[in-house]
């Protein structure tokens, strides 16, 4: 028996080979490949003089067109997450408490039924109500209540509007799960107690949802920042990110080095954002194990 | 200050029709222990989430010191509640749990902290005021939830289940505290539960409920030995039911058929009317049972108060027996004896004899 119960893990781990290996192919690989890069002069399969080198970060740091390019970036992610998060809340709180089952299931199929359609196709959508002569500008002007059409295309906004309504779903998704498991009696129980249904949700189901809400934000913040169809198309490549950079260094200027160094820039603000928001959560629940 | 709570001809229908309370009318006075007890279903829950403000009643009205409060939000309702689960906050700490109320009400710190405090001690959990919900035990638990239904000094104290998961010795316990606590702070409390054995201990008065209606108000001594219908005999304890025409016979004036060669006489009732069908009830601790003695016994028979039969099994409670009897008719009843000691009991295969008194018997509406 004993030693039947110490092979058995090691029986059950080879089942995470497939996983590992794939894992280690297909990420581990390629972004040690990339972190690589980024700090080579050159190709190290073409060129067979490489050294390394700290020039692409110091280019990267030296130029303000790249900081802003960077801020840009991170700025249009922050917004695109905080108005999902206006937009997506409210949307997942119902979803999570109505009664009816048919109602459910209708506003799951609202939330999903835009990822059925690609991103291309959605953008493009967005660019004829946005652009000089699309829906919205048509429609204002022929009502007389502006006489030069809105700049709502190839700006910060267009893109964000673009990628809110690409990226609602993940947020509507991951929060539905987490006020879902919320008991109502505890609502109840605040309101019993005298709290107006606002306060009763501010006081509790507000605080219980937060590892729901950093959940969704990081997730759409992450996606936003790495977006690419999106801010081309909406953006007219007037408006600059990092992925769009990325791009053009590699297909443009044939800079794998910095593109590289881009890359892991992106990665790292990815990755800072998960560790402050393991930070958080550990803040936030680590209040249950206080004691 | 406790208040009395008026329910006037409330219903709740669902959508979809199903109807979860018909017609409820009681009067709740003030400072009582009221008792809503019923199997699952039968709309308890119901009635005492709309005295809460949960539910809006489809008709009738609530009355709370004669003022209507049928629409009046719940948060404005100033009624304490102990929730079946408890309904405690996770994330704050049971001295927080309990402040909420006061907190709502706009109390200063300083106050707050005292009152918490002296409810904390009330209930006994005093030291504990920095842990969280989830590192108490479920009989904490509990008295948290009531600490901080009771801190707010409610006009009513409302419990749905609140003992139903705490195993039987804790629950026992609770019923003692919070009857002395009720009694204490002259609360009035509505109390909901479907364990009889915890309604009639506690309860001052208490209303049987099934499919929505009510069946029958009364003490707990009413509602076991004089219920008005079957259903209440039938969920209160254990009980003998027959069902016959009325009858008489020479012996008796007034009589119950019940087939199998067995008739009962009635008790002397004005209020037995009528010559049809009826149902009657018999506790089985009211009959008495003795070794068989035919001779002695003749008379009786013929009074109707009176019974040969055959011990089928025997269930040893402890304090009492519980003998299940099969009549030379055929009925099969059910008799409950103190335990007068081993050599006083009767074995599986004993002819015994059964009597009692027609007074005994309660007669049914169907």
């Amino acid at each position: 028996m004993s030693s039947a119960a110490a092979q058995r893990p090691n029986g059950l781990a080879l089942f995470i080979l497939p996983g590992a290996l794939l894992f280690a192919l297909f990420f581990f690989l390629p972004i040690g490949l990339m972190a690589l890069m980024s700090i080579l002069t050159g190709n190290p399969v073409v060129a067979p003089k490489v050294a390394f080198t700290t020039r692409h970060y110091a280019r990267m740091i030296g130029d303000p067109f790249y900081l802003e390019v960077i801020w840009t970036t991170i700025r249009i992610g922050l917004v695109t997450t905080l108005v999902a998060l206006a937009i997506g809340y409210p949307l997942a709180h119902w979803m999570a408490r109505i009664k009816s089952r048919a109602g459910h299931a209708l506003l799951l199929m609202a939330v999903l039924a835009p990822m059925l359609t690609g991103i291309v196709v959605r953008t493009f959508a967005w660019m004829t109500l946005l652009s000089d002569r699309g829906v919205i500008n048509q429609t204002l002007i022929s009502l007389g209540l502006i006489s030069q059409p809105l700049k709502l295309m190839y700006t910060e906004t267009g893109i964000v509007v673009g990628l809110v309504h690409i990226y609602v779903p993940f947020m509507v998704l991951t929060l539905t799960g987490v006020i879902g498991r919320i008991d109502e009696r505890l609502e109840q129980a605040a309101e019993n107690l005298g709290a107006s249904p606002l306060r009763a949700f501010l006081e509790v189901t507000l605080p219980l949802s937060l590892p729901g809400i950093l959940a969704g934000s990081l997730l759409v913040f992450a996606l936003a920042i790495s977006a690419y169809v999106t801010p081309i198309l909406l953006g007219g490549f007037q408006i600059m990110t990092l992925p769009i950079l990325i791009y053009q260094q590699i297909s443009a200027n044939f800079n794998v080095g910095f593109a590289a160094a881009l890359g892991i820039v992106l990665l790292m603000i990815s990755l800072l954002l998960v560790v402050a928001y393991n930070r958080a959560l550990g803040l936030v629940s680590g209040q249950h194990d206080l004691q | 200050m406790s208040a009395s709570i008026e329910i006037a001809g409330v219903s709740k229908v669902y959508d979809g029709g199903v109807r979860a309370v018909d017609a409820v009318a009681m009067d709740i006075r003030q400072g009582e222990f009221f008792s809503l007890l019923g199997p699952s279903g039968c709309g308890k829950t119901t009635t005492l989430r709309m005295i809460a403000g949960f539910e809006i009643p489809s008709a009738g009205a609530i009355r709370v010191d004669g003022a209507d409060i049928t629409h009046v939000p719940a948060h404005k309702r100033d009624m304490g509640m102990v929730f079946q689960n408890y309904a405690l906050f996770p994330h704050r700490t049971v001295a927080e749990n309990v402040a909420f109320g006061l907190r709502m009400r706009g109390l200063d710190k300083a106050t707050i902290a005292t009152k918490v405090k002296a409810a904390l001690a009330m209930v006994e959990l005093s030291g504990l005021e920095e842990r969280r919900p989830a590192h108490l035990s479920g009989g904490q638990q509990q008295r948290v939830a009531l600490a901080r239904a009771i801190v707010i000094a409610p006009r009513v104290l409302l419990c749905d289940e609140p003992l139903g998961a705490l195993d039987k010795k804790l629950r026992q316990q609770m019923q003692f505290e919070l009857k002395q606590l009720q009694k204490k702070l002259g609360l009035t409390l509505v109390f909901v539960t479907h364990d009889q054995e915890e309604a009639l201990a506690m309860s001052d008065r208490i209303a049987v409920m099934n499919g929505g209606r009510v069946e029958q108000i009364g003490t707990p001594a009413e509602i076991y030995n004089q219920p008005t219908t079957r259903f209440v005999a039938d969920f209160i304890g254990d009980t003998n039911i027959f069902r016959g025409e009325r009858t008489t016979t020479n012996t008796m004036a007034s009589a119950i058929d019940v087939g199998k060669d067995l008739i009962l006489a009635l008790p002397r009732s004005p209020d037995i009317q009528g010559t049809g069908i009826l149902s009657v009830a018999l506790r089985p601790e009211k009959i008495c049972l003795s070794p068989r003695a035919d001779a002695a016994t003749a008379t009786a028979t013929a009074t109707g108060s009176c019974a040969h039969g055959i011990v089928e099994n025997t269930n040893f409670l402890g304090g009492a027996v519980l003998y299940r009897i099969t009549l030379e008719g055929g009925h099969r009843v059910l008799v409950q004896q103190p335990n007068a000691g081993t050599s006083r009991l009767f074995v599986p295969g004993n002819d015994v004899t059964l009597d009692w008194t027609p007074a005994d018997l309660v007669v049914l509406k169907d």
